[in-house]
């Protein structure tokens, strides 16, 4: 067996850093994309209309029960033939990146719209009704009153989807998205197999590093957001 | 959208033989890694600073890394690792002949304990420290005082935490196909090579999870029900 290199850990940094933007880059699509998408199902699960909240439940429990590698394969292999054939759109050539996001944001979509909905529902309805009693329009009440206040009640739990979303990202390398794993197999495969743990430990820390950093984040914003309750 | 039906039914026969890799990876990886957070919970509630601060080390790696990465990782160096033990000690033992689905094995239970140390803690801390010292006072010997008052208390409180891990688990092991263990996906994805039929393949594998999960969330359902009863009676 060769023996461990700690120094390839550090050499290897280098060339694994410029494809950080990418991994960022599917995390920032997604958590924008998603974050759309859930808020519209979480709208539908808190909406007074059965057919709307049964599907929404639906979808959620579905995706929840789908491992993200599988969801990751149906959609690289089915969505270029589905939109060709039904669209007649030729999506063959787009970028891996592509299909990386529009899977996490479905997989993203049904975490988030469980966060937001149950952190709509902590708020007290007298709250809005209060709102709207003084004669702010259902909009302005759920924009102004209602929605700060879910904010901060959302934000851990939203923080820990992010981080889930970055972990399953990883996943991406699997459809040959050159990310930080990507890059990680390509250099592996350019020393023949070796370095192998290195490579990987120095990923591991980059990891480690990303979730850390998220999860404080959102501890902070947390803490920003959370201020008023204090001044109260 | 052309789909090859025949193709979609005779797979999903396939796939659905091969549900039962998937639970024996599962099962396997629950049966060990359940004791194993069991005594990591234990010691990380109990006093002594260095073995706490290794094992809140262990977990932060665990759940600050991806598990494909665990899998690489594990699985790039542990046979080659063992083999050259057996080497040095100069068995005749081929490790590379191996079931790959130890390594499985191996990862998802490493992984595992590490989640479920935390529910274990949590749902350990949420039981009242009185409880432990009043069954002591009783008389009852530490190991008692677990088996037959804490752990049926903070079981309840678990639960739904150990669904969601256990549905995690058997959603993880979607990716013992790295490993080379043919599992559902791995199944899948062989019998697709064939004739590039991979929409119809990962369908039938995405049903078959969905009917996995399905049946995991609903036994579980079912224990939170049984083991909860003198949760329902207090309240009544």
């Amino acid at each position: 067996m060769r023996p461990f290199n700690p120094q390839f850990i550090l050499d290897v940094l280098p060339n694994l850093l410029p494809f950080l933007w990418v991994t960022l880059a599917v995390v920032a699509g997604t958590i924008f994309f998603g974050s759309l998408l859930g808020f519209l199902l979480a709208w539908a699960k808190a909406s007074g209309q059965p057919r709307w909240r049964s599907l929404a439940n639906a979808y959620t429990y579905t995706i929840r029960c789908t491992p993200p590698i599988v969801l990751l394969f149906i959609i690289f292999y089915g969505l270029p033939k589905f939109c060709l054939e039904v669209f007649a759109v030729n999506i063959n050539s787009y970028d891996k990146i592509f299909f990386v996001i529009v899977t996490f944001t479905l997989l993203f979509a049904a975490s988030v719209s469980e966060v937001m909905r149950s952190a709509y529902e902590a708020i007290d309805r007298g709250q809005y009704e209060a709102a709207v009693s003084i004669g702010l329009t259902p909009w302005q009440a759920f924009y102004h009153i209602v929605m700060p206040q879910a904010t901060v009640v959302a934000l851990p739990n939203f923080g820990n989807s992010v981080i889930n979303l970055m972990k399953e990202g990883s996943l991406a390398y699997t459809i040959g998205l050159v990310d930080l794993i990507g890059q990680g197999q390509l250099i592996i495969a350019q020393h023949y197999g070796a370095f192998a743990l290195e490579t990987y430990l120095a990923l591991a820390f980059m990891y480690l590093l990303l979730t850390l950093g998220v999860e404080q984040s959102f501890l902070r914003l947390e803490h920003a957001f959370s201020q008023h309750k204090k001044a109260a | 959208m052309d789909i090859n039906y025949q193709f979609l039914l005779k797979t999903f026969y396939l796939v659905l033989a091969a549900v039962p890799m998937t639970l024996n990876i599962t099962v396997v990886s629950l049966l060990i890694a359940t004791p194993l957070a069991f005594y990591l919970a234990v010691v990380r509630l109990r006093p002594g600073k260095y073995l706490r601060r290794l094992i809140s080390a262990y977990v932060t790696f665990v759940r600050g890394t991806p598990i494909v990465l665990q899998i690489l990782m594990i699985y790039s160096v542990l046979p080659s690792f063992l083999n050259s033990i057996c080497k040095g000690f100069g068995w005749e033992i081929n490790v590379f002949d191996w079931n790959p689905i130890l390594y499985a094995y191996i990862v998802f239970s490493l992984n595992t304990a590490a989640l479920l140390c935390e529910v274990f803690r949590s749902a350990l801390g949420s039981i009242d420290k009185g409880q432990l010292e009043a069954s002591l006072c009783a008389g009852l010997t530490s190991w008692q005082a677990y088996r037959h008052i804490l752990i049926p208390q903070a079981l309840v409180v678990a639960l739904p935490n150990i669904c969601n891990i256990t549905v995690n688990l058997i959603k993880g092991t979607s990716l013992a196909f790295l490993m080379t263990v043919k599992d559902m996906t791995a199944v899948a994805k062989v019998a697709a090579s064939y004739g590039y039929n991979y929409i119809e393949a990962y369908m039938d594998v995405f049903v078959a999870y969905v009917i996995v999960c399905s049946a995991v969330q609903f036994f579980f359902n079912f224990a939170e029900n049984h083991i909860g009863k003198f949760r329902l009676i207090k309240q009544k």
